[in-house]
């Protein structure tokens, strides 16, 4: 398979474990959504994928048929695992467009073509007055949302991972966050989408959904799912 | 000039045990003969050369005034002997043992004077140097008339290797509705020991803008004292350290408020790498007539080697009840998080290092109050970081 492939995954800190055996996979192309309660492991999944170095991971997890798991963090990022922040960090003093060119610097790419890439996104994503701005310094919830998938879009993610990417907006915020999941669709591109609300998927129609429920996925299928779930919340699949 | 003498030979060594010298433990030397004649000027360096506009420039070679020019500049020795005695008393001789060797020895210095309404946009330029093995003790003055406006900036250095002692002393006035903004890089080499005292009055309705970048120094330490005396002063001081190898950084810094509506910012960062340290000590001290007034205080440091430190204390002594005041400090190395956050983009982490560096240092170098010199000052801070990493002396 082409894209990103999970086998019996588990994760967690210490002895305590979040991730308990999950297998999922999603093809270049595709946008999945992850859906689930609070607490179930979706956003450990995401930094566990992330690479961060505080969650310990045992099972396979590979790009293309390429291992990740033994990699560091900005490795995979180089090669395109890209997370789109829950709560992203603030760095005072750091600008935005610094951030980009290190980052493509990082990947041989000259500033020149990464100030015209990030020249051309920002406008997509109403971005031009952040550039010179400090990282997530002083944004408000949307502005940060509206950052990371700027960020994300920059970079060109291969695996795109948007965690609770429509969290606190409000409607118009989601529409607009929307639009910018739905066009990272791209053949070469895998986009899983975090999230416990199916408001979102009014408007990102979703290949495939996936249910998560204490550390394993218990169930996947079409967009139909969304529906399910709306109208029976996650009472069916807890024991 | 005799009575200042006698205190000198009295007065202990500084040292570890007295609360104002706490924290600077060392083995320097303060035994030096006094340098008599003055040894050639240095060439213009990088700080000097970016001020490329000024109103006017001295040069001070070991305590003495070799070049001034420029109506606003008069040497110290050129005034008259009241003035003289006036600039020389700002501090009492028993302040320390360098106030009163500066007492006693003090041979010339400079006098810069703003007059009453007048706005000068360019910068005052005093380059003062140390370059002879020996004691110097340069006096610099400035003094803006009622509703004048001006600008001073002042360069401290001395050659890497230099064995010396020097301990200028700076006396900042700003008269009612003055306005002055004073940035000080002290640049002196790594073998040079530097105590600076200095003192600065404030007006009502004045506003004084400080800016101090420490660089150098085997001790450099800077004794800062202002006073808001008028209603409706201001001041702020904004500053960034940075000490590496075997230096230590000390700063002490008393913003006492005594007019009614003052208000006082410091803002002030500073890193330290392999075993230098870094030291302050910063009271905010609202006088009981001071209502209205408003004190913050931030002061955060990097500590970027395991043998490196960095003390911070900050205090409050407030004895009015009308008054905001808060206090920050923090010591510590890089943010983790924000560390984090710039691998998951795909820098390595020698860069995401570099550029937390960089970004830390842009905050205090965009609100130098004279931004002539700014980029040459983030240059060096951050050329020092680069090169210590590339090195492997981090960590």
């Amino acid at each position: 398979m082409t894209g990103l492939a999970i086998r019996d995954l588990t994760a967690g800190i210490g002895t305590s474990q979040i991730i308990r055996g999950l297998d999922l996979e999603v093809p270049y192309g595709e946008i999945h959504a992850l859906m689930g309660p609070n607490g179930s492991g979706k956003s450990t999944l995401c930094h566990v994928l992330t690479g961060h170095p505080r969650f310990e991971a045992r099972g396979t997890v590979s790009l293309n048929g390429n291992d990740l798991l033994g990699l560091d963090v900005d490795e995979r990022a180089r090669r395109g695992v890209l997370q789109a922040f829950q709560y992203p960090t603030e760095i005072p003093g750091v600008k935005l467009q610094d951030l980009l060119v290190e980052a493509g610097e990082e990947r041989g790419i000259p500033p020149e073509e990464m100030t015209e890439r990030i020249e051309r996104l920002a406008p997509v994503f109403s971005m031009e007055p952040f550039l010179e701005r400090a990282v997530n310094d002083e944004l408000s919830g949307g502005e940060k949302k509206r950052s990371e998938l700027f960020q994300l879009a920059v970079l060109q993610p291969r695996v795109a991972l948007l965690d609770e990417i429509d969290s606190g907006l409000d409607i118009d915020a989601v529409r607009q966050v929307a639009e910018a999941v739905k066009s990272m669709r791209a053949p070469d591109v895998a986009v899983l989408m975090i999230t416990h609300y199916s408001r979102i998927l009014r408007y990102v129609i979703p290949d495939r959904i996936h249910v998560m429920v204490r550390g394993r996925i218990v169930e996947s299928g079409g967009p139909e799912l969304a529906d399910r779930l709306e109208a029976e919340g996650y009472e069916a699949w807890r024991e | 000039m005799r009575h200042a003498y006698e205190i000198f030979g009295k007065l202990d060594t500084p040292g570890g045990s007295e609360e104002a010298w706490k924290y600077v433990e060392s083995d320097l030397s303060f035994d030096f003969d006094l340098v008599d004649t003055p040894g050639d000027p240095l060439p213009e360096g990088r700080f000097l050369r970016a001020l490329t506009a000024d109103a006017g420039r001295a040069t001070l070679v070991d305590g003495h005034t070799v070049f001034a020019s420029g109506s606003r500049l008069t040497a110290l020795s050129e005034l008259d002997d009241s003035r003289q005695v006036e600039i020389h008393s700002l501090l009492p001789p028993d302040h320390d043992r360098f106030a009163a060797a500066r007492t006693a020895f003090s041979t010339d210095g400079i006098e810069v004077e703003i007059p009453a309404g007048t706005v000068e946009e360019a910068p005052v330029v005093i380059d003062v140097q140390a370059v002879t093995p020996g004691a110097s003790f340069p006096a610099i003055s400035v003094r803006v008339g009622e509703n004048a406006e001006g600008s001073v900036v002042v360069v401290y250095r001395s050659p890497a290797e230099l064995d010396a002692l020097t301990s200028p002393q700076v006396g900042l006035h700003v008269a009612q509705g003055g306005r002055l903004r004073y940035l000080a890089i002290q640049n002196f080499g790594f073998a040079t020991t530097a105590v600076i005292h200095q003192r600065a009055q404030v007006g009502r309705d004045a506003s004084l803008r400080v800016g101090e970048v420490g660089l150098g120094g085997r001790l450099g330490r800077l004794d800062l004292g202002v006073l808001l005396e008028g209603d409706g002063g201001s001041v702020e001081v904004v500053g960034l350290s940075f000490g590496e190898h075997d230096q230590i950084l000390d700063y002490r810094m008393t913003i006492t408020h005594r007019g009614r509506s003052t208000s006082s910012d410091v803002y002030l960062k500073g890193a330290v790498e392999d075993r230098a340290r870094s030291i302050f000590t910063g009271l905010l001290k609202i006088e009981k007539q001071a209502a209205r007034s408003s004190a913050f205080e931030t002061n955060r440091n990097l500590v970027l080697s395991e043998h490196a430190k960095a003390h911070s204390v900050p205090n409050l002594e407030i004895l009015c009840d009308d008054v905001v005041c808060g206090h920050g400090s923090s010591v510590g190395p890089l943010d983790e998080d924000q560390i984090y956050y710039l691998l998951s983009r795909g820098l390595s982490r020698a860069r995401a290092e570099r550029l937390l560096v960089k970004g830390f240092f842009s905050e205090v170098v965009d609100r130098l109050p004279v931004q002539g010199p700014a980029q040459q000052v983030l240059d060096e801070v951050f050329g020092r970081f680069v090169e210590a990493q590339a090195e492997g002396r981090l960590g």
